[in-house]
Parts: structure tokens; C-alpha cells; sequence
């Protein structure tokens, strides 16, 4: 007899009712793939990041494709947390789904500033800190590569609200585990495992860089084994759910992060491929539950087999 | 804006490194305006190509068949000119904001650059038959691709002259160079211009237009990765004079009033 397998997992004291989450920065602010389908299906979405003034982004070009990855250094363009809550948030009143938001900081100070305008709000169910944005001259990806800043970035952000906190890290260290134990030190709900990886592409008749801003981060299934390490590695190194990400377009994949640990997975690249990726990922993973007899996506989770 | 899988209808070459597809939509034949684009994704399991491309729809031919006019340039356009009638591909569409028609006393110009021809045809689809045929096309190749091309947009009875870099066929010179002594000579009463092709040709189509105080509207093309405006990726710089700094090709565009773009970035 086939059962209706249970999909909802904890992130961090957020439950969500399956473990689909749309990657911030590729589902703008929520309501742009709505023509595509309902996001209310998804676990939850995690709008563009957010800055406490308005960003207008690098100068272009700021895509480019390389071999099955996508290198961006778009800057973090943002309308703004004030224009966010004013114009957007409203349009999201009728998503089931949880709104995540990402925050982006120039200083230790402007990340606690943003929480504590997101502090009651209603409509926004968690916040993402991002420490790992490589497309910013300051701060960015600097504040998650020092531990020591992480954990202050973290305890400032984590002192100014009630919401759940999830902070985003970079790839770009030399060992994940040791910014992982001090961002959950100093009181992390979650982790989210990994943001873009440092990458460049050239253009050999022009010997320039194809990227204005030269580096940009690369996302997209090339990454994807380095991120599925990653998430293993933080898994292992800390007690708080780590949502894996990078590179993820289907439920084989997300199923991978599942079996390494990861709590949920997160949706990026894809939805720009196919705007009902994150959808189909979540039917994916109920029919595969289905078909492995798994009354609970929980059983699933960590069930790594390594002998 | 839909999301559908398509069978090529056919996929013939056009000119030196210029092919012609079409396929059959009747949602896209109907929604679909001069000027907008589509997001096309060759194969569905596909990871290399990983990103869709978007290309201008060229016009709607009988049948609902969308068209698409297209040069290989790189992998992904290589790849494309190698499918086949029944072969499948993912298109989303319409997509973009499309010309502006000209107003009941206005002469439309039309001035492409190369693959800046993509557009036009449906452009010249949507005048209404008398401005139609007192529409101007200017077209400008490197090289003459072959008449078939030509043909095809001559056929909807406007006037159309052709440039070539090498002379190989009609002017001599740039299209910009043809279009510029055309527009000084034999100028229509109150002319739109309509100009698509590469940035430097649409910079001194948009400053010839200016000095003459006409109205002027450009077709831009950018890398995008998603034609949705999610990705932020299709930035080019708005001018000074503009509320904001950046517009999106993919959701402000891809046809832009030329005034408001800052050609000295771009």
C-alpha cells in the first residue's frame, strides 16, 4: 500500500513543510515565477539579498557561461530593506510558503541594523545572513572567512531578533568546519553550505577579463561536487541543521545533499534553466520516498552509508 | 509569458553563417509582440549548454510558426543550427518590453546591422499596410549572406537597401554610413528610427537621430542568464539624467527609447 510519505523538516526552529528551498538571489523577490507555478508549494523562498540602502550592482557585463556553471558578479543589486518591506513583502501576503530574507552588511553594525528592521515584521519567517557574497568590494565575503568576524557578524544579528537565523557561508576558506563551529557559537539556528565559489573567464581576443568586475562567483551544476563535500564537512563539524546548496537541478542531486546530512536543499541556478526546477524537485523527492517505502524524509537525512 | 516544448518545423541556412528556424505555437503567435524575445533551451537534460540564450522573435509566419533568425557565433547557436525538423526544444516567452509602433502620420525607418535584422521582420509584420510600404529597411552584412535573406523581408513590400562592409553587394561601407546619408537626403515626414544591431553601430544611429531631434528606439542585446528579470546579469547604464542607474535589458528592454541609455558606457 503506498503511503504519503511526511516531507517537513526543522531548520533552526523554522519548520517547513518539505525541504525545497528557493536560493536567494534566483527567485528576486518571490513573486517574478509565480506565471511558472504556485511558490506556495515550495518549502520556503529566500528573496534577493538585502541591504539597508538600495544597491545598483557591478557594471556589466556581469554573466557569463562556462562549462556547466554560470559566473556572476551581479554586486548584490537590491532595491533596499525599506523598499522591500513597503513594496514587495505585501505582494507575498497570499505565499503559504515561509519568506526568508537574505541580509547584506557593510559592517558588523549594518547587519544587526537590518535585523532589527526586519524585527516585527510580520510575513518574514527567518533571516539569512549573508557573509559570503563575492561580487562586493566591502565586507561581502570578508566578514565569513575570519571566524572571529563571522561569530560577531552571527552574535549581532542573533541578539536583535526572535526569528530563526541562518548564516550563509562562503566556500572560499580553507577548512568550512572551523567558520561553521564559530558561527553556530554564537548562536546560528542553521547553516546554509555554500555560496558561490571564486571563478574568472577570459576573453582571448580581447585578453580581458569577460566579467567587468574580473572574478565573480560561480554557481551551477560544475560546482556541485565541491558543494555536496562542503555540506558533508559542515555537517560533521557542527549540531545545527546545514542547508546544502551549489549546483543542485534535480532530486538525484537534492536526494545527495540529503544523504550527507543536509536538513533541506536549496534551488539557484536552476530556476533560471527551468523555472519549475525547485517544484519538480519537491515531487521528485516525494515519489522517491514513495518508492523506498520512507514514511519520514527525516529517515533519509544523514543516512550515508560509508562502510 | 509560457513555458512550452516546441518541434522544430525546420532549420534552414539563410546565408554565409545565418540560419532561419520555425516552429509551431499557437500561444506564442498569440501573445507575442515586435520587438519581445524568447529564453531558448536546446536540449531538456542538457548541462553544457547549461544557461538558456534569448533571441529576438523575427516574425510569425503562416500556421502560427514562430520565427527565429539567428548567426552562429558560438557553441550554443552551433549546436542550435544542428537541430532538426522534430527535434525538441524549451522556449519562454514572449518576453521583454517591443517597439513602439509609429504613430498614423509617422514613416517608420528600420536600420539593422547584421543579425540586427532579427527583430525587423516582425516590426514591418505589424505597420499597417500603407506605412508599410512607405517603410525604409536599411540593412548592413560584412558580407553579402545571400538573397534568400533579403528576399524574405522584401517580400512584405517595403523598401529595403543593403550595405556591405566589402561591397560585395549594394553600398559600399557601413549600414550606419548608408543610413546617415539616406536620412539627410530623403528623409520621411517625421520619422521613427528603429535600429538593431552591435552597440557602436546603435551609438551613432542614436547620436544621428538625436542632432535631428527624432525619435529613436534601439533593440540591445546582453548576456542574461535567466530573461526574467531574477538574475539582475543583463545591466546596462541608464543615462545620467534617468531615477535610476542601471536598466535591465530583460524586463526594461530589449527595446529601449534611445535617449535614455548612457551610449558612452555601453
Amino acid at each position: 500500500m503506498a503511503i504519503t510519505p511526511d516531507l517537513s523538516v526543522d531548520i533552526g526552529g523554522l519548520r517547513i513543510k518539505n525541504p525545497v528551498i528557493a536560493a536567494s538571489g534566483t527567485f528576486g523577490y518571490g513573486t517574478e515565477l509565480s506565471p511558472f507555478y504556485d511558490p506556495s508549494l515550495l518549502g520556503a523562498i529566500v528573496v534577493k539579498g538585502l541591504s539597508l540602502q538600495p544597491m545598483p550592482g557591478n557594471p556589466p557585463p556581469r554573466t557569463v557561461e562556462t562549462p556547466c556553471g554560470l559566473l556572476n558578479s551581479i554586486g548584490l543589486a537590491n532595491i533596499g530593506i525599506n523598499a522591500f518591506i513597503k513594496e514587495k513583502l505585501p505582494l507575498l501576503a497570499d505565499t503559504a510558503a515561509p519568506v526568508i530574507v537574505n541580509i547584506y552588511g557593510n559592517s558588523v553594525g549594518e547587519y544587526s541594523e537590518l535585523a532589527g528592521r526586519i524585527e516585527g515584521v510580520d510575513g518574514i519567517s527567518a533571516i539569512e545572513v549573508n557573509i559570503s557574497c563575492p561580487n562586493v568590494e566591502k565586507g561581502g565575503m570578508v566578514f565569513g572567512t575570519d571566524p572571529e568576524t563571522a561569530s560577531k557578524v552571527t552574535d549581532g544579528v542573533v541578539k536583535r531578533t526572535t526569528k530563526p537565523v541562518i548564516v550563509k557561508l562562503t566556500p572560499n576558506v580553507a577548512d568550512i568546519a572551523v567558520i561553521a563551529k564559530a558561527v553556530e557559537s554564537a548562536g546560528a539556528g542553521a547553516l546554509s553550505v555554500t555560496n558561490t565559489f571564486l571563478g574568472m573567464s577570459v576573453d582571448i581576443a580581447s585578453r580581458r577579463p569577460v566579467l567587468t568586475n574580473v572574478v565573480g562567483g560561480l554557481s551551477g551544476p560544475a560546482i556541485k561536487p565541491m558543494a555536496l563535500y562542503l555540506t558533508y564537512r559542515a555537517v560533521e563539524a557542527v549540531k545545527i541543521p546545514v542547508i546544502g546548496l551549489g549546483g543542485i537541478m534535480n532530486h538525484q542531486d537534492a536526494i545527495e545533499f540529503l544523504l550527507v546530512g543536509a536538513r533541506a536543499i536549496q534551488v539557484g541556478t536552476a530556476n533560471f534553466i527551468n523555472p519549475r526546477a525547485a517544484l519538480e524537485i519537491v515531487h521528485g523527492l516525494r515519489n522517491f520516498c514513495e518508492r523506498e517505502n520512507l514514511s519520514d524524509i527525516n529517515h533519509l537525512i544523514g543516512s550515508l552509508i560509508k562502510e | 509569458m509560457i513555458e512550452e516544448s516546441v518541434f522544430i518545423e525546420f532549420n534552414r541556412q539563410m546565408g554565409n553563417d545565418i540560419w532561419l528556424m520555425g516552429f509551431r505555437s499557437e500561444a506564442l503567435a498569440s501573445l507575442a509582440k515586435p520587438g519581445q524575445f524568447l529564453m531558448i533551451r536546446i536540449q531538456g537534460n542538457s548541462q553544457d549548454p547549461l544557461i538558456r540564450r534569448p533571441f529576438s522573435i523575427h516574425g510569425i509566419g503562416e500556421g502560427n510558426i514562430i520565427l527565429i533568425l539567428y548567426q552562429t557565433v558560438g557553441r550554443f547557436t552551433s549546436l542550435l543550427s544542428l537541430t532538426r525538423n522534430h527535434d525538441q526544444i524549451s522556449v519562454i516567452g514572449p518576453l521583454g518590453k517591443g517597439f513602439r509602433l509609429p504613430g498614423s502620420k509617422q514613416g517608420a525607418v528600420l536600420v539593422a546591422g547584421g543579425m540586427g535584422l532579427a527583430p525587423m521582420y516582425f516590426l514591418a509584420q505589424a505597420l499597417p499596410p500603407d506605412a508599410r510600404r512607405n517603410a525604409k529597411l536599411f540593412i548592413g552584412f560584412s558580407t553579402f549572406q545571400g538573397a534568400g535573406l533579403i528576399d524574405l523581408i522584401k517580400g512584405l513590400g517595403l523598401q529595403v537597401s543593403l550595405a556591405t562592409e566589402d561591397g560585395s553587394m549594394g553600398f559600399t561601407g557601413t549600414v550606419t554610413d548608408l543610413f546617415e546619408q539616406a536620412i539627410d537626403r530623403d528623409a520621411p515626414e517625421e520619422p521613427v528610427i528603429y535600429a538593431c544591431g552591435p552597440h557602436a553601430m546603435l551609438k551613432k544611429i542614436a547620436q544621428k537621430a538625436g542632432r535631428l531631434n527624432l525619435t529613436c528606439y534601439v533593440s540591445l542585446e546582453s548576456y542574461m542568464a535567466c530573461g526574467l528579470g531574477i538574475c539582475l546579469g543583463c545591466a546596462i547604464r541608464a543615462a545620467r539624467n534617468q531615477d535610476t542607474e542601471y536598466y535591465y535589458v530583460c524586463k526594461d528592454g530589449p527595446v529601449f527609447s534611445a535617449e535614455i541609455i548612457d551610449w558612452e558606457a555601453l
